[in-house]
């Protein structure tokens, strides 16, 4: 599996798109992303974080840089969010962070 | 000509205008102009860009205002040019009564100045934000913004010959001179 973060409308999904060679349409049956809209609801990080190992490619837009937010409920969203893209990294074979669409690789080797 | 062009992102003080500028002062004797984006809106603006204009005065660099319009700048020929910041340029362009409007137009606009000033220069070193990180839920005009700076980053980012984020006035590279793109 292949994990591929980075900052905001980065460019990470076209990138993942044409890593794979696939279409827009294509993409959801090999690629799931923003991953981390599911970290807030779920009762095993550990467990989502298997599952979605299971794809090729795992998506996660970037949230944890900002200032820390008032609302618990956003504040809690955003550590599970951090946290299962942790989980995400321990168990890919490569990380990709995508920056203004290009991507710089944090674990292995760049894919040819 | 096309001169060559150094993307440069970074956070809230990264330290990515003082390594901007060293890129222009490490290209050599070239004229040096710094395109300032900052709308001037009253007098503590007007003293604060009288003061930074007196600095670069000190390190050879003219000064041209381009809140707006970036293909109306006019740039020495064959100059070093940086040009800070397109966070401000992007959020002029949208929301100043004076810009595009629109964020195609915008966009338009603010890549179609920047092949204009890479045509005429032998060195370009842009400024822009990494703003993307703190969170994905933003709405109405934040969200346009946003979307419109992206981009416009990506476009350069895709154009320049070099990109590197500023990370503590440390640069980490995405794309580095003779590198090909991946």
């Amino acid at each position: 599996m292949i994990f591929v973060t980075g900052p905001l409308y980065s460019g990470k999904r076209a990138w993942a798109r044409k890593l794979l060679g696939c279409s827009e349409q294509g993409l959801p049956a090999r690629a799931v992303w923003d991953v981390q809209e599911l970290a807030a609801d779920a009762p095993d990080l550990p467990a989502l974080a298997d599952r979605l190992a299971r794809y090729e490619v795992v998506i996660a837009t970037e949230v944890g840089a900002g200032v820390v937010p008032a609302d618990p409920a956003e504040r809690a969203a955003r550590e599970a969010a951090g946290r299962l893209a942790c989980l995400l990294a321990a168990r890919a074979d490569r990380v990709v962070r995508v920056f203004c669409g290009l991507p710089l690789a944090l674990k292995g080797e760049l894919p040819r | 000509m096309s001169g060559r062009f150094t993307l440069v992102a970074g956070g809230a003080a990264s330290g990515k205008s003082e390594f901007a500028e060293r890129l222009i002062l490490e290209s050599g004797p070239l004229p040096r102009c710094y395109i300032a984006t900052m709308e001037i809106f009253d007098e503590e603006c007007r003293a604060r860009v009288a003061r930074h204009r007196a600095m670069r005065a000190t390190k050879g660099f003219s000064t041209v205002e381009c809140p707006v319009d970036l293909p109306g700048a006019l740039v020495p020929p064959g100059g070093a040019v940086l040009l800070e910041c397109m966070t401000n340029l992007a959020a002029n362009e949208l929301f100043s009564p004076n810009g595009a409007g629109s964020p195609e137009a915008a966009g338009t606009s603010i890549l179609a100045g920047v092949e204009k000033i890479l045509s005429a220069s032998a060195r370009l070193v842009i400024v822009t934000g990494e703003v993307f990180s703190g969170g994905n839920r933003y709405a109405g005009d934040t969200d346009t913004y946003l979307r419109l700076l992206a981009r416009v980053n990506r476009a350069l980012a895709a154009r320049a010959d070099e990109v590197c984020e500023v990370v503590c006035g440390l640069p980490v590279w995405y794309k580095r001179e003779s590198e090909g793109a991946v």
